[in-house]
C-alpha cells in the first residue's frame, strides 16, 4: 500500500467509526464492548466481525475481564492503530485536496 | 445494521481510482461525525459542572452571609439558609454525578480509574470534614469557630484534592482552581465567622465560573 492509498482495513464506514471513536480516548483507556456498540450502532455480531478484522491488522486489542455479571470486554486502539488512523487521515486529506484542485493547466 | 461494504468492496481508494460507494468525502464526513459523537458522549461536560458549583457557592454562601450579617453576638446562620446551602450543594453533587458518571460509563484503564479515585477522594473528604465539624460541636467549640470551619474546611479539602489529583495532572485550569480554593479558604478565614461566608463564597464561586469559561473555550477547539 503506497502513501496515497487509503488503508482498506480502516476504509469501511463501520471500521472507520470504530477507530475514530476509540481514538478519542486517552492511550491508556479502553471502551467496553457494549458502550462501543451503543456508539457505533452495530449488532453484536457485526461489531465482533469488524473488531476481528481490526485486531488481525494489529489496530485494536480486546481484553476480557471478570466473570458472570461483572464480565467485561474492553476494546482499545493500539499505538499501531493510532498511527494507521493518522496515516489514513493524511491520505484522505491529500485525496480531497487533489479532488478540489482544478484539473489541467 | 451492516452498512459496511467489507474490505473487498471498500477497496483501496487512491487518487487514481476512488471507490464510488465509499468515496473520500463520505469518509471525511463519517470521521467528523464519529469524532463529534464520541466526544459528545464520552467527554463529561465539565463547564456545566464547574458553572453549577460556582453558582451554588455564590448563592448558598451568599444566603449564609446574609443570615449572619449584623449578628452581635454571633449566633450562627438561620436554619433556612442552612437548608438552602445544603440543597444547592446537593444539587451540585447530583449534577456532577449524573454528568461525569454518564460520560465515564464503559471507559476503563488507568486514566478512567484515576478519575474515579479523584471523585471518591472528594466524597470521602466531604464526609470526613463534616464528621469533624460534628466532633468539634460535640467538644464544645464556639459558634464562631464552627462558622469559620464550616465555610472554609470543605473548600480547603476540595482545593487540595483538585490541586494534587493525578487525574488532573495535565489539566492546568482545574489544578489552578484547586490552588485558588486553598488560598481563598485559608485567607477568608481571617474575615471572621460573618465575613468568611461572603468572601469565600464570592471568590471561590468566581474561581469555579472562570474555570467553566476556560474549559468551555477549550472544548470548542
Amino acid at each position: 500500500m503506497s502513501d496515497d492509498e487509503l488503508d482498506p482495513v480502516i476504509h469501511a464506514p463501520a471500521r472507520l467509526r470504530i477507530v475514530v471513536t476509540l481514538s478519542t480516548l486517552a492511550p491508556d483507556e479502553d471502551l467496553s464492548f457494549t458502550r462501543l456498540q451503543d456508539l457505533i450502532g452495530l449488532t453484536p455480531g457485526n461489531l465482533i466481525t469488524h473488531l476481528r478484522k481490526l485486531e488481525d491488522a494489529g489496530y485494536v486489542t480486546t481484553v476480557r475481564s471478570g466473570r458472570g455479571v461483572t464480565a467485561r470486554t474492553g476494546v482499545s486502539l493500539t499505538a499501531s492503530g493510532r498511527t494507521a488512523l493518522e496515516r489514513y487521515s493524511t491520505a484522505l486529506r491529500q485525496l480531497l485536496d487533489g479532488a478540489a484542485e482544478p484539473s489541467g493547466k | 445494521m451492516n452498512e459496511d461494504a467489507g474490505p473487498e468492496r471498500a477497496g483501496s481508494a487512491t487518487a487514481g481510482g476512488i471507490d464510488e460507494e465509499f468515496d473520500p468525502s463520505r469518509a471525511a464526513a463519517i470521521m467528523q461525525e464519529a469524532r463529534e459523537r464520541a466526544l459528545h458522549e464520552l467527554r463529561a461536560r465539565y463547564p456545566v459542572v464547574f458553572a453549577t458549583w460556582g453558582l451554588a457557592l455564590m448563592i448558598g454562601y451568599g444566603a449564609m452571609w446574609l443570615s449572619v450579617l449584623g449578628q452581635h453576638p454571633y449566633t450562627g446562620p438561620t436554619p433556612l439558609s442552612l437548608v438552602a446551602l445544603t440543597l444547592l450543594l446537593a444539587a451540585g453533587a447530583v449534577i456532577t454525578v449524573v454528568i461525569v458518571g454518564r460520560a465515564l460509563t464503559g471507559i476503563g484503564g488507568t486514566s478512567a480509574a484515576q478519575r474515579r479515585v479523584h471523585y471518591l477522594a472528594l466524597i470521602a473528604g466531604v464526609v470526613g470534614v463534616f464528621a469533624l465539624e460534628g466532633a468539634l460541636a460535640h467538644a464544645g467549640a464556639s459558634n464562631s469557630l464552627l462558622g469559620v470551619y464550616g465555610a472554609t474546611a470543605p473548600m480547603l479539602m476540595t482545593g487540595v484534592v483538585y490541586a494534587a489529583s493525578p487525574a488532573l495532572w495535565q489539566d492546568w485550569s482545574t489544578r489552578a482552581l484547586g490552588a485558588w480554593l486553598v488560598v481563598v479558604a485559608a485567607s477568608s478565614a481571617y474575615a471572621g465567622p460573618v465575613g468568611v461566608w461572603g468572601v469565600a463564597g464570592l471568590l471561590a464561586g468566581l474561581g469555579f465560573l472562570a474555570v467553566a469559561v476556560v474549559r468551555r473555550r477549550r472544548d470548542r477547539v
